[in-house]
């Protein structure tokens, strides 16, 4: 358990914002008995709640795990889904590590007083988590140790304040499958990752499939609950792009090339067009196999 | 009556003096040995003498001769001994003086003339060290060690010459003195013939100028020895230092030609994946210099990187890490330096024709990813570039009008510039180049911004990098900003590099 630490930061001050509030998160209210007061750090903006996907699952993240929820939050968070979830090391974290890197806003919501920071070891992506128009709420009021109870009056708000929640990973007692438990009665969507059938850890995602929730194989099934597009939002990172980069994608809508035969249809030096690539990669926007570029 | 004759032995770079000591006695049987431990080259240099001697109408005495080649208890080996063995006996039979702080050295063919003799520089080091004013070797050999100020090599045609001029019936001129200086020389392979392969040619010029070692992968005909062989063209020409280190490797390993001289382009190794370890890093009973040593301050190419053994491959490791070899033998150690890029290239698949556009792939799924899997481990950590290069139509090259094709001397200009900025950079530490630097001198000297910083953690994520691929990364975007003239490292610098990243094993993505 720690302190969380005092800069002289705006956020830094305690906010509260009572359930009679206006700016109280609407979804918040609508379950059973809501939290009368929610202690927080940030700046609270309403836009944050609008929308909002839980992803949880468990502290004991495989590689797979630790994959597909980057590669999921990721395209979730750039396409303005705002990510919530719990702080616990595992998938938790990964979720609102992937969603600041992917330059989108995470809400994390704390099992214990909002001066403290759980577990300590993750200071540092309490401080990222703020400093990128995040938000850290909780229940309990400063230093509150977390406690057997704190975890599932937690879990109702991750669960309470979004639309969906996600199940990226989770072995049959995780947990995260509490948190799924609370969606189904918040009459939220449900979804849940599949994994391999050989890990433990997916027992609880299966089965979660099995009893109805809906199985997401791409970031489509996600947003399509948000009404976003995919097409759009992949079409406004094209609006990020500058003239070259564009021009390349569109080179390579026609046809996947290799680097070299990009240089020489656009004329432009090996070292820009290798450098425009780069940047599009990591946008998700283009692919390469075998020394050819694609688009998908 | 007893004569010495100076001479020295070189072992790997190192010389020590030896002393032929040569004792004409009248008493006893005619006899000619040689004591010393001498080896049987140096014990077959009687009948060489002997016979050359005779050969140049001079009477072979009959006396009892005993050579002696101190220390004694130091192997002799090598034929250069011939000389002073000759020169001393026929001071002693025509009793003339032989000139003070001189050194003799070189092989005899059974006629009396000298034969070239490999180690001539060293030579001449060794008396440019010890103070010592003329040294006598091989006509042939007389043009490598004349690179030595300070030296006076007198170049020997034959043992009557030598007589001739010691008795002072004749003058010898000292060989002219080769002043050892840098020029600019034309590359075995100009750039500008290469076709197509854009890609390729640029981190070429990023491994030229940071000092990076490659790895390229590609067909069978894409063209990657070419490439390869480019290399030394864009490297910078070779410093006086440099050369000199070059050259005495040459020379301690016999490959200066007769009449050759000082090396001024810059070495390209490239042996076959049959070689053993020995052939590759050195060794031998009588330690020789490797295919490392001899690719010293230039390219090692090794084609065909997955054919390579294991083990051999691994030997590579330490002398990489270190820039030099020690071999060990019971009475010696022998130290050759090893500083160069390694190239290395392979097919993307055992039968080579992975991604071609016109050939298709014979091999299975299961033989392909065994064939990946096969490089890898420490050697690929030092490789910091990674190219695929593909196979150039020549139709389609003309279809679309190439770029200007950059000349290698063009190119060697800029690569020159960046090592310019290396040097500045690296003054005060033990470092030249970009790629040479460790965990320790990144942290100093690559300052990374945080949008610089941002772009390389979503790269970690989009190409899965390892944390050691994020080092390399930081390293050849160092060598792209310095090719751009830049102080700091921008987003595109480190965009770019992102292009030439490892991809683990040559695995997709």
């Amino acid at each position: 358990m720690k302190l969380s630490f005092n800069q002289g930061k705006v956020w830094v001050v305690n906010g509260i914002i009572k359930i009679s509030d206006e700016k109280y998160p609407r979804l918040l209210r609508e379950i059973d008995s809501p939290p009368e007061i929610l202690y927080y750090k940030g700046d609270w903006d309403n836009s944050i709640f609008e929308n909002c996907l839980a992803v949880v699952g468990s502290r004991r993240m495989t590689t797979y795990g630790k994959l597909i929820t980057n590669k999921l939050v990721s395209e979730i968070a750039r396409a303005g889904v705002t990510i919530v979830s719990g702080f616990m090391f595992g998938i938790d974290a990964t979720a609102h590590k992937a969603t600041i890197d992917a330059g989108g806003r995470t809400i994390a919501v704390m099992p214990c007083g909002i001066d403290m920071v759980h577990p300590a070891h993750q200071e540092d992506l309490y401080k990222e988590i703020l400093e990128h128009r995040g938000l850290i709420i909780s229940e309990f009021e400063s230093t509150h140790p977390p406690g057997l109870w704190t975890y599932p009056k937690r879990n109702k708000i991750v669960a309470g304040i979004s639309k969906a929640a996600m199940v990226v990973e989770a072995g049959h007692k995780s947990g995260s499958l509490i948190t799924a438990e609370l969606a189904k009665k918040y009459k939220r969507r449900l979804f849940a990752v599949p994994g391999p059938l050989t890990s433990v850890l997916s027992k609880g995602t299966i089965q979660l499939i099995k009893e109805g929730a809906e199985i997401v194989t791409s970031t489509e099934d996600i947003l399509v609950e948000y009404d976003i597009n995919i097409e759009v939002v992949r079409e406004s990172s094209m609006q990020g792009l500058n003239e070259l980069e564009q021009s390349i994608i569109k080179k390579l809508q026609e046809e996947p090339m290799e680097i070299d035969a990009l240089t020489r249809l656009i004329k432009i030096s090996t070292s820009e067009i290798a450098t425009a690539l780069s940047l599009t990669q990591i946008k998700g926007l283009v692919f390469e196999e075998g020394g050819k570029y694609y688009v998908d | 009556m007893l004569i010495k004759v100076c001479s020295a032995a070189n072992s790997g770079l190192e010389t020590i003096g030896v002393d032929v000591e040569v004792n004409l006695a009248n008493r006893g049987l005619p006899a000619f040995e040689i004591v010393g431990l001498p080896s049987k080259a140096v014990d077959e240099s009687r009948e060489r003498v002997k016979t050359a001697i005779v050969n140049s109408n001079i009477e072979f005495p009959t006396k009892r001769i005993t050579i002696n080649l101190a220390p004694a208890d130091l192997p002799k080996e090598g034929s250069f001994y011939d000389l002073p063995i000759a020169i001393g006996v026929l001071a002693s039979i025509m009793n003339c003086e032989l000139p003070e702080k001189s050194l003799f050295f070189g092989e005899l063919s059974l006629d009396g003339t000298l034969r070239h003799t490999k180690g001539a520089l060293l030579l001449s080091l060794f008396a440019k060290e010890k103070g010592i004013k003329s040294i006598f070797v091989p006509k042939a050999s007389a043009n490598e060690a004349a690179i030595i100020k300070g030296v006076r090599v007198y170049p020997v045609e034959s043992i009557n010459q030598l007589l001739a001029y010691l008795l002072g019936q004749i003058p010898l001129e000292p060989a002219k003195y080769r002043e050892v200086k840098s020029e600019v020389v034309q590359a075995e392979f100009d750039m500008a013939e290469i076709l197509g392969q854009e890609q390729a040619k640029r981190a070429m010029e990023i491994s030229a100028a940071g000092g990076h070692n490659f790895f390229m992968v590609g067909s069978p005909g894409s063209g990657k020895t070419m490439l390869a062989r480019a290399l030394p063209g864009i490297l910078p020409i070779l410093a006086e230092r440099e050369s000199l280190e070059v050259t005495k490797i040459y020379s301690a390993s016999g490959r200066i030609p007769p009449e050759g001289s000082l090396i001024k382009i810059r070495p390209f190794r490239a042996p076959h994946h049959t070689i053993s370890q020995v052939g590759l890093i050195g060794g031998g009973s009588r330690p020789q210099p490797g295919e490392i040593s001899l690719a010293h301050r230039g390219v090692l190419f090794l084609d065909e990187f997955n054919e390579f053994p294991r083990g051999v491959l691994e030997s590579l490791r330490q002398p990489m890490e270190d820039g030099h070899l020690t071999i060990s033998r019971s009475r010696e150690r022998v130290k050759y330096p090893s500083r160069f890029i390694l190239v290395a290239s392979a097919n993307p698949c055992p039968c080579g024709y992975l991604y071609h556009p016109k050939k298709s792939c014979t091999c299975t799924q299961r033989e392909v990813e065994k064939y990946k899997k096969r490089v890898s481990g420490p050697l690929l950590d030092r490789i910091d570039l990674y190219i695929e290069v593909p196979v150039v139509d020549i139709k389609e090259l003309s279809k679309n009008q190439q770029l200007r094709n950059s000349s290698s001397l063009e190119i060697r200009a800029r690569v020159e510039k960046a090592r310019e900025m290396q040097k500045n950079r690296f003054k005060e530490k033990e470092i030249y180049t970009n790629a040479e630097m460790k965990n320790a001198h990144i942290k100093k000297y690559c300052f990374l911004s945080k949008e610089v910083k941002q772009l390389l953690l979503q790269a970690g994520m989009a190409f899965q990098l390892s944390a050691r691929s994020y080092f390399k990364m930081i390293k050849v975007a160092r060598t792209i900003a310095d090719l751009e003239d830049s102080d700091g490292i921008r987003v595109s610098h480190m965009a770019e590099a992102l292009q030439y990243r490892p991809r683990d094993q040559i695995r997709d993505k």
